[in-house]
């Protein structure tokens, strides 16, 4: 090889490296929808995917890695249709769940080879399942909330749903544990309404007509056990105390379109995170006397819509959006840096 | 592979044409029974899966038995549904084509690029070639070449994003005729569903009306019957406040009651009115009356639609209903929107430059598009393309109130019957909103101009190279968080001190420090910018150096650094914009320039600086600037030259010998470059780019150990080099077996390296400089 030669190939190692270096951005084949950090492995990450948008075409799982050469794929796990949302096993650090457009829930085992996979298919929605979320407390089991109105109950080991709470009247986007009470939870929905649920009752226990809207997203804090948070179409956040059901805390004003995630910090009592279809990830203090704003990150390019908040690492985010691309940064730190 | 149904036909259809790999003798199928097994083989498979306890061992699982999960539902059910459910297992499987899921699986993680299944005729494949010839921008965005994404995807694709950009930048969806996508039902379906239900999150606050019509360009433009769209959310609210409403008056449990013990600590604490009075409250705010009023109102309304709808919107109306909100494109200000660049494709297929024509894409006549408008004879069925341009004649902010007029005339009672309900349902009002959307920018003013501007700009961007507007959006400083200078009562000459003993890390802080106090020091600029770039960062010494000459935008060493950061960076055009700008700003040679140097080409630069050097063979920066030049043409032996040329003046300009030796290993005389190099390091002992270029040197030459040293020697003086972290990483990884170096590498511990990879000692020499980089005059250099 000549002088030259090994020039060539050097300058295009070090462009090649450099550049991941320099980009704490991973881009996507689809569409982004959804991300979350791994309960286990502080660098890592799951990623949900759907081809156009989500309204046709493909999916795809991924599992991200953060190295020091930025962040790279560890597996990407193919599907029929598109992915909306996924969610870890708090039980076993290689089981990953993924709602699919298909009205099917995929579990992913990342440490069996690609033929194994997916481990599971459970598919009994009738709809499009929009949102997945593992049991932190009992560690055994899932809820997934459908387009078909309905949430069910799952455990890994049974191939059919342990109950369905139908009671929404129109499609679920989010249905989301309690962080300290391992039957509780909360379901967002198009009907605009927020519910709470205990599933040692045979109803929900709670219905608050949330918003004018349809409400996308909803989410526990994770200090205060009867404190959540709801993200709507009517571009507001709003913070709820379910002793208190009647009137909300706080009302969060500054996306200029659909709030489609809202999620509080695991770390900072009154932090809460949210995306939009404003393209903007926002980091709110919903006690502050003030200016309750405290970050607008601008770095996605289209509609932002999968945010999560690192458990294990203080202060560290990640964003995905339908841009194709997946952030992850230090809250004050610029995504893009 | 391509999208399940479209190559196996979904369900009930079979695609047109499809090479046979349709579901009846899917060998994908065949794959999956000898794979998997039958029914009882895969229960077995589940079972050995890791970390899961199957079936039979559930009780297991988790340590936890599954019964100790409260409310739990068809737990006897279970055995007879496994078989049902395992064939639904494979048929997620079955969905791939006939290479298999682990092929398909490979193929993916590869990024290979596999043959389109869809087969289409010769036609609509030229339609995708030239519709991606003639955007490149779709491609352009990230869109990476998958195994999924053949092109009747992509065609797919753009579709869907002009939908759903429409919804942001109140651009018009233009619903152009789509090539033959063989979508089967169930497709459609999912098209119909899930537009439907994501174009009310978007579109929310527009109105029913406004989501409707575009739902339905959408729909007819991929030929699928809307007559069967989803529920949408106002038909399932009213039956559910109609719940709230009967638990409200009889207090029923669900929804006033908090029932069992979790509920009951809230109960506790609950000071308000008693359970129940929220819902008064509800009702207070809802009163019977209007509740009433807006459910009979709502039905009528759904009526109406209905009407609507079943009185098929042909394509036409559609496409007037996109036409129709065509101006406010305009009026969005976000950049965001206005370099959205399908957003331009959109436009561009409003104004003609791109027409549709037998299914394919192509450009319009002219460049010109207004006249090209007037002239073009367009084909019967891009009618609505000439009544666009007949609006585009007269439009004026009562556009909207005239087509309204227009539709009321042609469907008075609908028209009525909607708005109504729309004031009554107290939605938004998107009529009031549009019409203050006019007030606020009036058809044809600066604002319509900019967006116009900045298709213009994207255009040329396209063609030219980065204009400064990018450049300055692509430099920005960054400023440490943490600075210990701040406060500092003279930073500057702090700064200029701590430079001059080589502590470059700390003398960026300083400056840093001086430059928060005073933004517009042009001299502390310019010195930031040296020290990044003796620092080894390109990146903020051009950002520096773009504020430096933002400040003083004459001075002559900003201008020759501009242009040497660029020509690091490869870029070629900003380099040369600031090199033939020095030219021009010198007091010397700016006669031997014309008046605009943005359109000089790099030959006419090179022979203007040879003219000068003719005139002042005696000036050191005239042969700087030569040899730059050459290095942005790649003529590296007329570089090397300019540059000893250049050195035989200023023998003791550290950075010039930095410059010959980056030129002399670029073409690979790295010998010679380690010379040069050395010459560099001996005037300035602590510059680091010079330290980092000589372990490249040396890693050039295959003596990675060397290399190594250098690297770690640069790192030692500034750990935050991030790129010579990577030569290290490439160094350590070649020289074999320092596997465990590797891992400090990684972990940024230079430590470990230090001790194994000691310093190379070398002969430091003080002297008094004479080059014109030095601000202090004394060299460390």
């Amino acid at each position: 090889m000549t002088g030259l030669d090994w020039q060539r190939r050097l300058t295009e190692i070090l462009a090649f490296s450099i550049g991941f270096l320099k980009n704490k951005v991973f881009k996507t084949a689809f569409n982004g929808y959804a991300v979350r950090f791994s309960p286990f492995v502080e660098n890592r990450l799951a990623v949900a995917t759907a081809q156009n948008f989500g309204i046709i075409g493909n999916g795809r799982q991924y599992v991200l890695e953060l190295t020091p050469n930025g962040i790279v794929d560890v597996v990407g796990f193919d599907t029929a249709d598109g992915l909306y949302d996924c969610t870890w096993s708090e039980d076993n650090e290689n089981i990953l769940v993924s709602a699919s457009g298909d009205g099917s829930l995929k579990v992913w085992d990342v440490a069996a080879p690609p033929m194994a996979n997916p481990i599971r298919s459970l598919e009994e929605h009738t709809h499009e399942v929009y949102s997945v979320d593992w049991n932190g407390i009992r560690k055994d089991c899932f809820l997934s909330g459908s387009w078909d109105d309905t949430i069910r109950l799952w455990t890994v080991d049974m191939p059919r749903s342990l109950r369905v709470f139908a009671e929404h009247t129109y499609c679920v986007y989010s249905a989301v544990w309690n962080p300290r009470h391992a039957d509780i939870f909360a379901s967002a929905s198009g009907d605009c309404t927020l519910r709470i649920w205990d599933i040692r009752e045979p109803r929900s226990t709670l219905v608050i007509p949330g918003h004018e809207y349809e409400i996308l997203s909803c989410d526990w804090n994770k200090y205060q056990e009867t404190v959540l948070v709801t993200g709507s179409v009517d571009k507001s956040l709003k913070v709820w105390d379910v002793r208190n059901p009647r009137q909300e805390v706080t009302r969060l004003l500054g996306h200029t379109y659909a709030v489609r995630r809202a999620k509080f910090s695991p770390h900072r009592e009154n932090f809460i995170g949210s995306c939009s279809y404003d393209m903007t990830v926002c980091v709110w203090d919903y006690r502050a006397p003030e200016d309750a704003l405290l970050f607008r990150y601008d770095h996605h390019t289209e509609f932002a819509v999968g945010l999560d908040m690192s458990t294990l690492v203080d202060g560290l985010l990640a964003s995905t959006a339908w841009d194709e691309s997946v952030f992850v940064w230090q809250q004050g730190m610029d995504p893009r840096a | 592979m391509a999208m399940r149904d479209l190559v196996m036909g979904g369900a009930a259809c079979a695609v047109p044409g499809s090479d046979g790999a349709s579901s009846s003798a899917n060998p994908m199928g065949g794959l999956a029974d000898s794979l998997l097994g039958g029914a009882s083989k895969t229960q077995e498979r589940l079972r050995e899966l890791p970390g899961l306890a199957g079936p039979g061992q559930s009780a297991d699982f988790g340590g936890r038995p599954r019964t100790s999960l409260p409310g739990t539902e068809f737990e006897n059910e279970f055995d007879q549904r496994a078989s049902a459910n395992n064939s639904q297992f494979l048929r997620g499987f079955g969905r791939i084509d006939e290479g298999g899921f682990s092929d398909a699986w490979g193929d993916a993680v590869s990024g290979r690029m596999m043959p389109p299944v869809v087969q289409h005729d010769r036609q609509q494949e030229e339609a995708f070639r030239n519709f991606e010839s003639l955007y490149p921008g779709l491609e352009a965005r990230g869109r990476s070449p998958l195994p999924l994404d053949a092109p009747p995807q992509r065609v797919l694709a753009g579709f869907f994003r002009s939908f759903l950009d429409s919804s942001q930048a109140d651009a018009p969806f233009n619903a152009i005729p789509l090539p033959e996508l063989g979508l089967s039902e169930a497709d459609k379906r999912r098209i119909r569903d899930r537009s439907s239900i994501m174009a009310r999150h978007f579109f929310a606050d527009r109105g029913e009306e406004f989501v409707n019509a575009r739902v339905n360009a959408l729909l007819h433009s991929l030929d699928i019957d809307n007559s069967l769209r989803f529920r949408e959310p106002m038909g399932g609210r009213h039956p559910e406040l109609e719940g709230y409403w009967n638990e409200a008056i009889g207090g029923r449990p669900g929804g006033g009651r908090l029932p069992d013990t979790w509920a009951e600590d809230f109960h506790k604490h609950y000071k308000g009115p008693e359970p129940g009075g929220w819902a008064q409250e509800f009702q207070a705010q809802h009163s019977t009356d209007s509740w009433v009023d807006q459910f009979g109102e709502h039905q009528q309304q759904m009526a109406t639609r209905g009407q609507y709808r079943n009185g098929e919107v042909s394509n036409l109306a559609a496409l007037e209903q996109t036409r129709s909100l065509v101006d406010t494109l305009a009026q969005n200000q976000d950049p965001k929107f206005q370099n959205s660049k399908f957003l331009q494709f959109v436009s561009k297929m409003s104004r003609g430059e791109l027409i549709v024509e037998d299914n394919q894409v192509k450009p319009g006549v002219t460049n010109d598009w207004v006249n090209e408008y007037q002239e073009r004879h367009l084909p019967p069925g891009e009618q609505w393309a000439a009544e666009f341009t007949a609006g585009e004649h007269q439009h004026r902010g009562d556009t909207w109130a005239d087509e309204f007029a227009r539709r009321n005339q042609e469907a008075p009672s609908t028209s009525d019957d909607w708005v109504n309900d729309f004031s009554r349902l107290h939605v938004q009002d998107w009529a009031d909103e549009y019409a203050e959307q006019i007030a606020k920018n009036p058809y044809g003013d600066g604002s319509h101009e900019s967006w116009l501007d900045s298709y213009d700009r994207f255009v040329g961007e396209q063609t030219a190279d980065m204009q400064g507007r990018t450049e300055s959006s692509k430099f920005m400083y960054v400023f440490a968080d943490q600075n210990p200078y701040v406060g500092h009562p003279n930073p500057l000459k702090e700064g200029q001190e701590l430079f001059r003993r080589g502590l470059l890390s700390e003398a960026v802080l300083a400056l840093e420090a001086e430059l928060l106090k005073n933004p517009d020091n042009s001299e502390g600029w310019r010195l930031l910018g040296i020290t990044h770039a003796e620092n080894d960062d390109d990146k903020q010494a051009i950002a520096s150096m773009v504020r430096a000459r933002d400040a003083d935008p004459t001075n002559l060493e900003v201008l020759l650094a501009l242009g040497v950061g660029h020509t690091n960076e490869l870029e070629q055009a900003e380099a040369l914009r600031y090199l033939a700008g020095w030219l021009q700003n010198h007091p010397r040679y700016s006669k031997l320039v014309p008046q605009d140097v943005s359109t000089l080409s790099h030959s006419e630069v090179i022979q203007m600086v040879n003219e000068a050097a003719m005139v002042a063979p005696e000036d050191g920066d005239v042969h700087t600037v030569l040899g730059v030049l050459y290095n942005l043409s790649r003529e590296y032996d007329r570089a090397i030259q300019s540059f000893q040329r250049a050195l035989e003046l200023k023998p003791r300009d550290y950075s010039l010998w930095n410059k010959l030796g980056a030129t002399q290993a670029n073409s690979a005389r790295s010998e010679d470059a380690i010379y040069a190099y050395q010459q560099a390091l001996d005037l300035k002992p602590n510059y680091v780019r010079a330290w980092s270029n000589m372990g490249i040197g040396y890693a050039n030459q295959g003596k990675y150990e060397e290399s190594i040293r250098y690297y770690v020697r640069a790192l030692a003086m500034n750990p935050k080099a991030d790129n010579v972290w990577d030569y290290l990483k490439i160094s350590l990884s070649s020289c074999a077996a320092r596997w465990d170096l590797l891992d400090a590498c990684e972990r940024r511990d230079l430590e470990p390296l230090q001790t194994q990879y000691p310093l190379p000692s070398v002969s430091v020499t003080q002297q008094r400089c004479s080059c014109t980089h030095c601000s202090m005059g004394y060299t460390q250099h």
